[in-house]
């Protein structure tokens, strides 16, 4: 590896890792006061409150780690995403959720597995944001959930993939966010994001310069897809619709 | 149809609908450890299964046994047998 290309490693570990224990250590002591700010004077949702904190802190993660990634977004103005919906998008990184921060509206709710859960440091937000931990939940929880939070506006994020991939090609979809959308009548939102599989894969434990991109593609309507099979044709749609935009942006 | 076209019918159905390895597709491997399915699968798998063998699935108990690949080979040759003696 030339010197230039070691010397950016370096720097991105030296400088994104202290900067995010930083502002995760300050955002922890912040925010039980924000918190009793916003409660006083903003009259706001417990909940609202905390999802609002998270995306802020997604905001920070971005700011930190856009000089190493040269960010690009498409498909995230205002008004572009429909809520309430349902986002599903490929899975490649733990830092995935992270680049969440791109999204234009704070009440996300995000449906992940167990293990994100165990991190003591993130863990009260999100059992305070009420993230669905969906090993845990049977699907007729995560579906009333689901379905509490699409009717109040907010909107449902998750992983089809279920895991990161191994070796950056795409794993088979689970039908769970097929199922909430066409029982919901709510759309699926796909976005697709590459890059963060060279920024951090599964299996290391040190960051790479990486070219991040992130895309929200048009809304897909449950009305189209009838029949018990539905639910399975949606998802072979979203999934080819996910596949062939990530080749394209690679 | 015989087993053997049978099992091919199921293998294929399964791989092609749940985008599973088919070389994991032996008799022995567990639906939700080696092939990780899931619950809501186990849903689609009687649509499947109906759509690739055309009968209606009603036997709840029989489905909640199931646990491996082989599980369902058997499950659908009995019930196969089952319609062909009427």
């Amino acid at each position: 590896m030339p010197f230039a290309g070691k010397f950016f490693i370096v720097l991105i570990n030296l400088t994104v890792f202290p900067l995010l224990i930083l502002m995760t250590i300050i955002g922890i002591i912040v925010a039980p006061f924000a918190f009793i700010f916003f409660k006083l004077f903003g009259n706001l949702d417990t909940v609202k409150i905390i999802r609002y904190f998270v995306w802020i802190y997604g905001k920070g993660w971005l700011a930190i780690i856009k000089p190493f990634t040269g960010l690009t977004t498409s498909g995230f103005k205002r008004g572009e995403i429909p809520t309430p919906c349902i986002i599903v998008l490929n899975h490649l990184s733990f830092f995935d959720t992270f680049f969440m921060g791109v999204l234009p509206f704070s009440n996300v709710c995000f449906a992940l597995r167990s293990w994100p859960f165990k991190m003591a440091w993130y863990r009260p937000f999100m059992r305070a944001a009420q993230y669905l931990d969906v090993e845990r939940l049977s699907y007729d929880e995560t579906f009333t959930a689901s379905r509490n939070l699409l009717d109040n506006g907010g909107v449902l994020l998750l992983f089809p993939e279920a895991h990161r991939s191994r070796d950056g090609r795409m794993g088979r979809f689970y039908s769970g966010a097929f199922k909430i959308s066409i029982a919901t009548n709510y759309p699926i939102v796909p976005l697709c994001i590459t890059g963060t599989d060279e920024l951090l894969p599964p299996g290391r434990w040190y960051l790479k310069p990486a070219k991040v991109k992130i895309k929200a593609l048009s809304p897909v309507y449950p009305d189209a897809f009838t029949g018990e099979n539905g639910h399975i044709e949606m998802r072979k749609h979203v999934k080819a619709l996910i596949a062939s935009e990530v080749e394209r942006m690679r | 149809m015989t087993n053997d076209e049978i099992i091919d019918t199921i293998n294929s159905a399964l791989v092609k609908e749940f985008e599973l390895d088919k070389d994991k597709m032996h008799p022995g491997a567990h639906l939700f450890d080696n092939l990780e399915l899931d619950s809501l699968d186990m849903v689609d798998m009687v649509i499947v299964l109906e759509n690739a063998f055309k009968f209606k699935i009603t036997e709840e108990k029989d489905i909640r046994d199931i646990r491996t690949l082989g599980d369902i080979h058997n499950f659908v040759i009995k019930k196969s047998n089952e319609i062909r003696k009427g």
